[in-house]
């Protein structure tokens, strides 16, 4: 992501009703509006061996429906061109690659939640791992900010880059985007949902 | 079904969702979903085509998102606030020639003093307004000053002021812009009136694409017209202490003195005629929140400097008119005072003198400009106040208010048609509604300091009460010199008034009777239903409104008005045998009308009723055959439409509309078939 050259002409912006959603979506709009990149957001629903994949999940496609749909109204905020993608997998990491893949994407953009319970940790996962080691493009980890980092106030569209961002390493604090929330707040009957 | 995608390795498969709500809404929060571009579609041929063009036209649709507020600097918005106020520098020295003429030569030497009354007038109303923009940093029209600290009808009354005063500042500036192009070209004088429909024509169309003020290019019109004024002044003040001015005539036996009652009459209307400078002053007062923090500050500050510019401009132009003993010419061709001053500091037909005057054309189409943010803005208000049709609060595709700009734009325009595309003949106009709102404001302000007191109250009070008698004066002053055209104002003011009164009344009786408690659990409904369904014959689209009426309530009935009885009884016979569980009525109508004795049906229906129970909810099902075409729409539904007409708005009657269109097939298909009779042998 060197200065003067466009970070990335179409990145993947991977979701999953989480707390770093919004988070990732701010992060991808941000880079987006330099360049004039498009998004694409991605949800991935994790289907368990005891359905078919492709059985009707009525209430997590609802759910995941409206984190993409939120997704698009942060993206209207910034005036950053993106579509929702939302797919039902035996795998998320996979899944996330192989769309990325499919679509074109030059990077995919993950959030890394921070977990508060036990003394405070990031919480990696099997994704995130899986995607740096599997992804043919540049990935950018975007991480939930500490419960003692400094917040930001961010104000759409106008706002600047305030997430310090690693690729293929998690990096800074990000801002408070209150009134934005992604959260899925019905997450249904038990399925997993790990941290992308 | 959903597509099956292959990932790189083999059990890597997934599929991907289809998202069907997705092309026109987005989900927005638990219940709530915002329509997208793809909802608002056009779903015709028509449509698209009209949308199309719009949009060449106007440019595409813009969300609510799209809306930019953008602050001003102090530079920015002295020009962009401005252009109202110091383009009337551009005709106000004219309209004083034009008075003091009529008293000979003699009389043009008091055009400065008079110059100088008005300038102090200004002064006066400026401080005047510098309080009202710390007062009401929401933007302290007249309007709002009235409604904060007067009944309601001065407030109307300041509207109607208002809104005669935004209509006044297109026509006059765009009549004078074309006055100042023709004294550039006098041979498109023939064109005038053409001229000034086509640039409001274009500045309306600008507006209606959303243009917006806050550009630079609309603060350069302003600083080029004021530099190059400035520059003309400076030449001509030059050129005037180099020798070079005409010296003042001797008073000529038999002409009036101006100290004479006659020549008292013509100064007042000379004053009248100047004080036109003042309009656009308030400008700055009431675009308060569009200014950079501090807002009153830098408002105050903007308005001094605007007001010093406006003065010096004035004075400076009647200085130099006077010392060259110029007058306004009307024939063979229009040749403007401030023309004129420019021919004499830059020279004839050299080309400082067409670029002043195209700088000059350029500013007043921009004061014109300035009254399409205000005007519509106001209907918004008054419409939200209930006292417009709430149509001039909606806006268009492109965020502007599209009823006030169209709205304006048409009187603008009649009144540029009406006047001959002639400046001076609407100023009389003009200048009575300023003052009224110049006059209501300051009174307003006289109200609120007496009521609020607070630090120097006392010394504020003085001023804006000063600002009241001097304004409210000029306001007599200029409605009596002005007659009979300023009579004109005498009653439109009322006559917007009245009309505002009325919507209100409107709009408050319609919501008094819409109105539901607040308090109260709606029970569901109680009272009958029957429903009855006119038909013509038996065809598709009857069956279909029989079965949507069977499915409203089971006390239905069929209704043939036909003035044919043997034709009826044949469709009685076929529908007894079709549809033989709905009652069919024929109703023979020889004086063959069709929606008379239909009425006349449900009249005798209600009647019928027992008075003991409560009147049930009629339903009429009318079948409707779906137009694909225009041609279509003229050779089918006429009947229909002329019975929904008549039927709107009857008691206790709902109207139910059910289109057929071709492939709503199922509704007969499928049907069991009646066996048919054999004839017998004979």
């Amino acid at each position: 992501m060197g200065e003067g050259k466009p970070a990335f002409k179409k990145a993947a912006l991977a979701l999953n009703g989480g707390p770093t959603d919004e988070l990732v979506v701010t992060l991808g709009c941000q880079l987006a509006m330099k360049s004039g990149a498009e998004l694409v957001a991605i949800h991935v629903i994790e289907v368990d061996w005891s359905h078919e994949l492709s059985d009707e999940l009525t209430e997590e496609n609802e759910a995941a429906s409206a984190v993409l749909d939120q997704a698009e109204g942060i993206a209207e905020h910034f005036k950053v061109k993106i579509s929702g993608d939302l797919l039902q997998a035996r795998e998320v990491a996979a899944a996330l690659v192989d769309e990325a893949i499919e679509i074109g994407a030059d990077a995919i953009i993950l959030g890394l939640p921070y977990r508060k319970r036990f003394g405070g940790d990031f919480a990696i996962g099997g994704t995130i791992p899986y995607v740096f080691q599997n992804a043919p493009c540049q990935v950018v980890v975007a991480r939930e900010p500490m419960p003692s980092a400094p917040r930001v106030e961010m104000v759409p569209p106008a706002v600047k880059i305030a997430t310090p961002v690693g690729t293929g390493s998690s990096a800074g604090p990000s801002g408070g985007l209150s009134g934005w929330s992604l959260r899925n707040r019905s997450r249904g009957n038990g399925r997993k949902n790990e941290e992308h | 079904m959903k597509p099956w995608l292959h990932g790189r390795r083999p059990g890597d498969r997934r599929v991907r969702v289809e998202r069907p709500h997705a092309q026109f809404f987005r989900y927005a929060g638990p219940g709530t979903l915002v329509a997208r571009e793809a909802a608002s579609a056009p779903r015709t041929r028509t449509g698209r085509f009209l949308r199309d063009f719009r949009h060449v036209l106007l440019g595409r649709a813009l969300s609510i998102h799209e809306e930019i507020e953008e602050r001003l600097t102090k530079k920015k918005a002295l020009a962009i606030f401005s252009s109202d106020a110091i383009s009337s520098s551009a005709y106000a020295t004219e309209e004083i020639l034009r008075v003091l003429v009529l008293g000979g030569t003699a009389a043009l030497f008091l055009s400065l003093p008079v110059a100088i009354a008005i300038a102090i007038l200004l002064a006066v109303v400026s401080t005047s307004y510098r309080q009202i923009g710390y007062v009401y940093p929401n933007g302290g029209g007249a309007y709002a000053v009235a409604r904060a600290n007067f009944p309601t009808i001065f407030a109307l009354i300041a509207a109607g002021s208002l809104l005669v005063d935004y209509i006044m500042t297109v026509a006059v500036s765009t009549t004078s812009a074309v006055e100042q192009v023709i004294s550039a070209v006098p041979t498109w004088n023939d064109w005038r009136v053409e001229i000034g429909v086509v640039a409001v024509l274009l500045i309306m169309v600008g507006n209606l694409r959303g243009l917006r003020e806050s550009g630079n290019i609309f603060a350069l019109p302003t600083y080029l017209f004021v530099g190059s004024a400035l520059l003309m002044i400076g030449i001509g003040l030059m050129k005037v202490l180099g020798g070079e001015g005409v010296p003042p005539p001797n008073p000529v036996p038999g002409q009036p003195d101006p100290l004479e009652p006659l020549g008292i009459l013509l100064l007042l209307r000379a004053f009248a005629g100047g004080s036109v400078a003042l309009t656009g002053v308030e400008a700055i007062a009431n675009g308060v929140p569009a200014f950079k923090p501090p807002e009153p500050r830098n408002a105050a500050t903007t308005l001094t400097a605007m007001a010093i510019l406006l003065a010096v401009l004035f004075i400076g132009i009647t200085f130099v008119a006077d010392s060259f003993g110029i007058v306004p010419i009307d024939f063979p061709a229009t040749r403007t005072v401030i023309s004129q001053v420019a021919a004499v500091s830059f020279g004839e037909n050299t080309v400082a003198f067409y670029l002043f005057q195209a700088f000059t054309a350029l500013i007043l189409f921009l004061a014109a400009n300035t009254s399409y943010a205000a005007f519509p803005r106001l209907g918004a208000i008054l419409a939200h106040d209930g006292y417009m049709p709430r149509v001039f609060s909606f806006r268009g595709d492109r965020l502007a208010f599209t009823s006030g700009i169209i709205v304006l734009s048409a009187v603008a325009i009649t009144l540029i048609v009406l006047f001959q595309g002639d400046t001076h003949a609407l100023i009389p106009l003009y200048s009575v509604g300023v003052f009224i709102s110049f006059t209501i404001s300051q009174a307003g302000m006289v109200k609120h300091w007496i009521r609020e007191q607070g630090s120097k109250w006392r010394l504020k009070l003085g001023i804006n009460g000063l600002g009241m008698i001097l304004t409210g004066t000029v306001a007599i002053v200029v409605f009596l010199a002005k007659a009979p055209t300023s009579l004109l104002v005498a009653v439109i003011i009322p006559l917007l008034v009245l009309m505002m009164l009325f919507i209100h009344r409107q709009y408050e009786a319609s919501a008094r009777s819409l109105k539901v408690r607040d308090d109260i659990v709606i029970p569901p409904p109680r009272r009958e239903e029957r429903v009855i369904v006119p038909v013509p014959g038996i065809t598709r689209a009857v069956v279909q409104a029989v079965n949507v009426g069977r499915s409203i309530a089971p006390d239905i009935r069929a209704v043939l008005i036909s003035d044919e009885p043997e034709a009826a009884a044949k469709i009685r016979d076929r529908w007894e045998k079709q549809i033989p569980d709905v009652p069919l009525v024929i109703v023979e109508s020889p004086y063959r009308a069709l929606v008379g004795p239909l009425l006349a049906y449900l009249d005798v229906l209600t009647q019928q009723w027992p008075d003991d129970r409560e009147e049930p909810i009629t339903f009429v099902v009318i079948p409707e055959y779906v137009a694909r075409s225009w041609w279509e729409r003229i050779l089918y539904n006429q009947s229909a439409n002329r019975l929904r007409a008549a039927l709107i708005g009857r008691p206790h009657t709902v109207v139910v509309n059910v289109p057929y269109r071709p492939e709503d097939v199922h509704d007969v298909d499928g049907a069991e078939v009646i066996p048919q009779t054999q004839p017998r042998p004979s």
